[in-house]
This record gives C-alpha cells, sequence and structure tokens, in this order.
C-alpha cells in the first residue's frame, strides 16, 4: 500500500486544473438537472396553458387567475393553515415521549416500538382502517357507547366540524413516531453529566426537563419543526385521498387534492399543474424562512 | 464453398419491374386476401374494465382472445384497468401517442371529451350498421351523427326494495311506490316498523350522483334539457333543476335515510340492504347477483325511483351500459373492429351471461337464458325496454360530480345546505366549469343539437 505524504498530496492538488471538480460532478449535476429541473419547467409551462391531451394553447395567468377566485382553492388553503396548528402538537409530544422513554419508564422498550410503529405503516393502511374504526357506527363509537359515553360517539369522518380534526389527529399520531426516534437520539448523545449536575443542584423532574434538557434539544426541535410544516404541507394527501376524498362537503379539501382532482379527474391538467406551481412557491418561501430562522440562531 | 451468381437479364428485370408496379398499384382496390392471411401476425392492445362490478368477465374477455387469436393469427393483449385510472389512462396514453388499439368506455362524457380531443375512431364504416344498432351504445355515444362505442354488457342503474319489509310495514309487496307522495307513505310506514326506510353510503361521494341520476331525470323532458344547464340557457336556480335536492333533505331530515350515510362508502352503504338492515337502496345491475345472493332473491324486489318528477321521463327505467371502441391511432382498426364483431357473435354474447351473469345488451339476445324471474324482470324492464331513457348524469362534466353532485348531498346530508343552496352551488360550479372550458363549451352545445333528436 502506498501511503502519500501531505506535500506529495498538495502538489497533486496544485496540479489539478481548478476545473476539474466540476468535470467530475457534471454528469451527475446534468442529471440531476433533468430529473427535478425539466419536470418543473414543464409544471409551470402547463400551468399557462389549456391542457387538453398533451398540450393546448397558450392562455397566460388565467388559470391563477380562476385558483384565486374558486371558493374550493380558498377553503382547501384555510384547511391546509389549520393542519398546520399540528406542528406544535407534534414537537410537544415527541419531546414529552422522548425524555419518559429516555428516562427509562418500566417497559420504555416495548413503549419505544410501539410509538414509532405507526410511522413505518403504509398510509393507505392507516387510513381505510381508521375509516372504518371511525364511521358513526365504527368501532370507535361501539366502544364509546359500550362505556355509557353515547355523548362523545360522534360522527368523526361524516361531520364537517368534526371530520378535518379527525383527519388532524390521526396524522399526528402516524408522525409523532419519527420525532420521538428523533428526539430520543438527540437526549442519548448528550452528556449525562449536566443532568447528574442539575440533580444534584436539587432541580426537580420538570426544571431539569425545562432548563437543562430542552434548551440542549433546541437544534432538533427547529429542524424537526421544518419537516413537520412541510409534511402538513406536502405530505398530508394520501391520509385526506384515503379518508375522506376531501367531504364531506368540502370540509377536508387541501390544494393537494384539488390539484389530483383537477388535473386528473377534471382533466384540467393545466389548471391542476397552477396549483401545483403555487404549491410550488409556498413550499420554497415556508422552507427559505424556516431555514433563514435556522440558520440566523446557529 | 459455392457461390451462385443471380444472373438477371434486362428483359427479366423490366418484366419483374412492371408486374411488380401493376400488383403494388391494383392492391388497394382489390382487397381479395383471405382476413386471416390479412391479419397473421399483428399485435395488438386491448384496455379494459369490468371484472370490479361483474366478477366472470375477465374470464369471457381471457376466452374470447384466446379463441379469437386462433382464428385470426394474431395476438391481443389484455390489460384490466384499476377504476381511477380508465379514462386517465387512456387519455395520457392517446396524448403520448401510444394508446391501445382497443379500449373500454364508459358511457356520455366518460368517452365523448375523448371523442372531442380527436382519440377515439368512429365504429361508422369500420363496424356494419346493423351491428351498430344491435348493439346499440344508447344516444349518449353519438356526436355528430357518428357512434364511437359499441355497446357490451347493462350497467342500468336501479332500485331494489325488500320485499318482507314492505310486508311487515303492511304495504303492497308487490307494487312499489311511484310517486313521490307513495314514497313518503312507504318511508313512514317502514320507519314506524323499526325499518331504515332508505339505505347508502355518501362518504366517497358517487351515490350523489347516483340520486341525482334518479331524481333530476324524471323532471326533464329530453337529456338535451341537462346539457342546457351546462351551456347556461337553463339555470339550477330555477326550482324545477334543484328540486330533486329539496326532496333529498326532506327524506334525511324525516330521517328516512341511515344515520350513518356521510360516513360509509357506496358499496357498504348498499350492503346494508344485502344485509337486510334497509328496504331501499340504489344499485347498478352488475350488483344485482351480489345483493340478492345477500338477501334471498326472493325477498328483493325492482323498482323505478318514484321521483314525483313533472318531465316526460318520469317513471321511465333508465337504460345504461358499458362499451368497447377503437382508438383513432390504431394501425389496425379493420382487426379491432373484427375482434369487436366477434365479442356480438351469438356464442359470445351468451357467454357474458354464462361467464359473469352481467346482462348482454345485444338486441338479438333474447333473454331466454335467464331462468331467474329477478333478473329477467331486470332485464326486461332495464335492458331490453325501448321506453328506457339515457343516465342523465352520464351528460355532467366530471367538475360536477365532485364539486355539485357529491357535494350537495354530503352538504345536505350534514345539515349545511338546503335544496335552494344546492341549486345555487349547482350554478356556481356550472359557471365555473364554463369559464374554465370555453373549448369544451362549444362540443357540448354540439351535442346538446344532437340530443334533441
Amino acid at each position: 500500500m502506498i501511503t502519500l505524504g501531505w506535500t506529495e498530496s498538495a502538489r497533486i492538488m496544485l496540479r489539478t486544473k481548478p476545473w476539474t471538480p466540476y468535470l467530475y460532478l457534471a454528469p451527475v449535476s446534468l442529471l440531476m438537472l433533468f430529473v427535478f429541473g425539466y419536470p418543473l419547467v414543464a409544471i409551470f409551462d402547463f400551468s399557462l396553458r389549456r391542457i387538453r391531451g398533451a398540450s393546448g394553447p397558450f392562455i397566460g395567468l388565467e388559470n391563477y387567475r380562476q385558483i384565486f377566485k374558486d371558493e374550493v382553492f380558498q377553503q382547501a388553503i384555510l384547511h391546509n393553515a389549520q393542519l398546520l396548528l399540528a406542528v406544535p402538537i407534534l414537537v410537544l409530544v415527541g419531546i414529552v415521549l422522548a425524555v419518559l422513554l429516555y428516562e427509562r419508564v418500566a417497559g420504555w422498550r416495548i413503549h419505544r416500538t410501539i410509538l414509532f410503529a405507526p410511522f413505518i405503516i403504509a398510509i393507505p393502511v392507516i387510513g381505510i382502517v381508521f375509516s372504518n374504526m371511525l364511521s358513526l357506527n365504527g368501532a370507535v363509537n361501539e366502544l364509546l357507547r359500550a362505556m355509557g359515553l353515547d355523548f362523545l360517539a360522534l360522527d368523526w369522518l361524516g361531520s364537517a366540524q368534526m371530520a378535518l380534526w379527525s383527519v388532524m389527529a390521526i396524522i399526528i399520531w402516524h408522525e409523532m413516531g419519527f420525532g420521538v426516534v428523533l428526539f430520543l437520539a438527540r437526549l442519548l448523545s448528550l452528556n449525562e453529566e449536566i443532568q447528574e449536575a442539575a440533580r444534584i443542584d436539587g432541580a426537580g423532574w420538570w426544571q431539569r426537563l425545562w432548563y437543562v434538557t430542552i434548551p440542549q434539544l433546541k437544534d432538533v426541535t427547529e429542524f424537526y419543526a421544518v419537516v413537520s410544516v412541510i409534511t402538513m404541507l406536502a405530505w398530508v394527501f394520501p391520509f385526506v385521498y384515503v379518508m375522506t376524498r376531501g367531504g364531506p362537503g368540502n370540509a377536508t379539501m387541501i390544494p393537494g387534492l384539488d390539484m389530483y382532482q383537477s388535473a386528473f379527474q377534471n382533466a384540467q391538467l393545466g389548471y391542476g399543474m397552477a396549483i401545483g406551481t403555487l404549491l410550488f412557491f409556498a413550499m420554497l418561501v415556508v422552507t427559505g424562512v424556516a431555514l433563514r430562522i435556522l440558520r440566523v440562531r446557529t | 464453398m459455392s457461390h451462385k451468381v443471380l444472373r438477371i437479364s434486362r428483359r427479366d428485370f423490366v418484366k419483374l419491374a412492371a408486374t411488380s408496379a401493376i400488383a403494388a398499384g391494383i392492391y388497394p382496390f382489390v382487397n381479395w386476401a383471405p382476413y386471416t392471411a390479412h391479419a397473421a401476425g399483428e399485435k395488438l392492445r386491448m384496455w379494459w374494465w369490468g371484472e370490479q362490478e361483474a366478477p366472470g368477465l375477465e374470464k369471457w374477455v381471457k376466452d374470447s382472445v384466446a379463441m379469437f387469436e386462433k382464428d385470426a393469427g394474431v395476438t391481443i393483449e389484455v390489460t384490466l384497468q384499476d377504476t381511477t385510472t380508465v379514462i386517465s389512462e387512456f387519455q395520457t396514453a392517446s396524448a403520448a401517442g401510444n394508446a391501445p388499439d382497443i379500449q373500454f368506455l364508459w358511457n356520455g362524457i366518460y368517452h365523448m371529451e375523448s371523442v372531442w380531443l380527436g382519440y377515439l375512431e368512429p365504429l361508422n364504416g369500420l363496424i356494419s350498421d346493423e351491428l351498430l344498432k344491435e348493439a346499440d351504445a344508447t344516444v349518449l355515444s353519438i356526436y355528430q351523427g357518428k357512434q364511437y362505442r359499441l355497446g357490451w354488457y347493462a350497467a342500468s342503474p336501479m332500485w331494489l326494495y325488500n320485499k318482507e319489509m314492505f310486508d311487515k310495514a303492511g304495504l303492497n309487496a308487490d307494487e312499489p311506490p311511484t310517486t313521490w307522495e307513495g314514497l313518503l307513505d312507504a318511508c313512514d310506514k317502514l320507519k314506524s316498523k323499526g325499518f331504515t326506510p332508505i339505505v347508502g353510503g355518501l362518504k366517497d361521494g358517487p351515490w350523489g350522483e347516483w340520486y341525482m341520476g334518479h331524481a333530476l331525470g324524471p323532471n326533464l323532458d329530453t337529456p338535451a334539457e341537462a346539457l342546457k344547464l351546462f351551456i347556461g340557457e337553463l339555470d339550477w336556480r330555477e326550482p324545477k333543476y334543484h328540486e330533486h335536492w329539496t326532496k333529498l333533505e326532506q327524506l334525511w331530515k324525516a330521517g328516512y335515510m341511515n344515520e350513518d350515510m356521510n360516513s360509509i362508502d357506496l358499496y357498504p352503504g348498499m350492503d346494508y340492504f344485502g344485509a337486510g338492515k334497509g328496504a331501499m337502496t340504489a344499485i347498478v345491475i352488475p350488483t344485482l347477483g351480489k345483493q340478492a345472493g345477500m338477501l334471498g332473491a326472493e325477498k328483493v324486489g325492482l323498482m323505478v325511483f318514484p321521483a314525483g318528477g313533472k318531465g316526460k321521463m318520469n317513471n321511465k327505467p333508465i337504460r345504461d351500459l358499458q362499451g368497447l371502441g377503437i382508438s383513432s391511432q390504431s394501425q389496425h382498426k379493420e382487426i379491432a373492429a373484427k375482434f369487436l364483431e366477434f365479442l356480438h357473435t351469438p356464442e359470445r354474447v351468451q357467454a357474458i351471461w354464462t361467464d359473469s351473469k352481467a346482462l348482454p345488451t345485444d338486441a338479438s339476445w333474447d333473454g331466454s337464458a335467464i331462468e331467474d324471474p329477478l333478473f329477467r324482470g331486470a332485464w326486461k324492464t332495464w335492458v331490453a325496454n325501448p321506453d328506457a331513457v339515457p343516465y342523465i348524469s352520464n351528460l355532467m362534466p366530471v367538475m360536477f360530480w365532485t364539486d355539485a353532485m357529491f357535494v350537495n348531498s354530503q352538504k345536505i346530508v350534514a345539515g349545511e345546505y338546503n335544496g335552494e343552496q344546492a341549486g345555487e352551488n349547482a350554478q356556481a360550479v356550472a359557471t365555473k366549469w364554463r369559464e374554465q372550458n370555453p373549448d369544451l363549451l362549444e362540443h357540448y352545445q354540439i351535442w346538446a343539437e344532437d340530443l334533441k333528436l
């Protein structure tokens, strides 16, 4: 085996032309540009056309004008904003459960598995199972009635007042496991001496959590919050599609489903792609703001 | 190894060239070659749907393909499509220039958009006029005088009632209600005996479409009237055009429908009937066997929904059917047409019934093979009945399904809309559709003229 000293390595590097690394990166960069760039350009182009089949006449911003005056889209945006309320819940519940696991409550290994399990179950499976369980005469309400809690046996997915919150609860249940694992991994990497010192100084459980543990979880918390915001904006479509199809009425309509229905059911691909473009830019703004906040803090 | 040199004289060359030119010139005018020789070795593709609603059709399709392949010396690759992608898959493949030769087609707007996009070939000229008429695909498959589908099996929407429950409620089990007042009276008596009068599931939406198809049609004189509601010549806010939603509200508020309607899907809601949990439900013919099997055929009665309309289409059974068409991009249109003709030979038509218990729609099929009186009644009234009317929901743009038919029914059941508000929403959706689809509007106007006939 030949090893080079640092002087020899430096000499080789100096001999390398400045553009050589870019040459090595070029094939993958071009591939990435094609895979991600081309669809984006195509989607934007489609959004400016009335697509019939593979193409259609250029109609400028007409699709966007129609979207902004469409009540269904306005409701969809509102519902997505409401779903963002799940983000602080996810963060809070994730931290509390991770701390409990970290402190090795009885059966913590089983609890850890149980908490993470929903995250790895396929969303359509969850959707179908919960659709049945949460129907007016489903397992949840039958159980409540058997316990004499008839007043709590509501039409979870069939009532316009309840449906969105029911969907949100299921999303939280599904996504929570990821947060717990993230926070737990961070907790396990912390210096235990700090906790020990706080304990010796007489800090109680709550004080240790608030003043010692949570501040050390700041970076993971911020990361998880950003990921959760993205999830709530871009990844709730399969939950809604399987459980409610946006109903009853439009009570659980979200922009992703509106886009899908327009593009693939109503055969209005241009209109659907205009919604997709708006969602893309909304995601860019939200992610950009979140990353900016992270960068400023670090 | 020896090499033989082919020697052709100038005279031989001229003779050969002249013979070839004459042969090539007259070939298009004299198609004397037998069909099998003409088709030999060709490969066709067929995309179809139907096993989902009529189990057994897959066997029929495979048998038919095997027989035709053997006789014609061609290969047909068949693909069973998913319910959600039947239309979009064909349109996407057509847009990409890769459409199948033969495509399953739902009725009305579901294939008419493909007609307007130029993706479907008119069958006139490819298939004999006699067969086009015999395997009639309903008036909703015709655009500017050209027919784009060949009928296959019946998918007529209808209503079932439970004779035993009717009996127990003191109703005549052999004469279901035929007027709106009669329906309300029946519902009242059934409810008072502890039965749920009407069962269904609305969560996924299509029950809303079925209901409108049954209840709006009776207030219309022709299908063209329904199209005019989209063209803008008629207004959904007129009581005549949203009265059916007011009646739905009336049924719901009186407690005549299952209370979990908004939290279960179409088919589980329908199965309440088979399970003996409801006295009446809406179905399509291919699901009749399942419901009769669950409840017991002797307890099942067939009825036209008594919507109490004032139009010429009132109290008429609805006739709808599934069909097949040929892609305009097919390189083998004639072979595809021969295959469709083969599917309508008497033996194959009879086999539809034998293999799947789906009811063939060919006029030549006399139904004598149907021994079950329930199916026989369904065939006589909803398939072979010249008085039956087209299914008007098939005329509605898909946007109207999702944004109006589904939404209105769900909101009425959720207590958010009354009939009038449902009419306002329908008008708003129709206006939105017109603004977003000015090009399709022109086609709709032409189609409306066609349907006046």
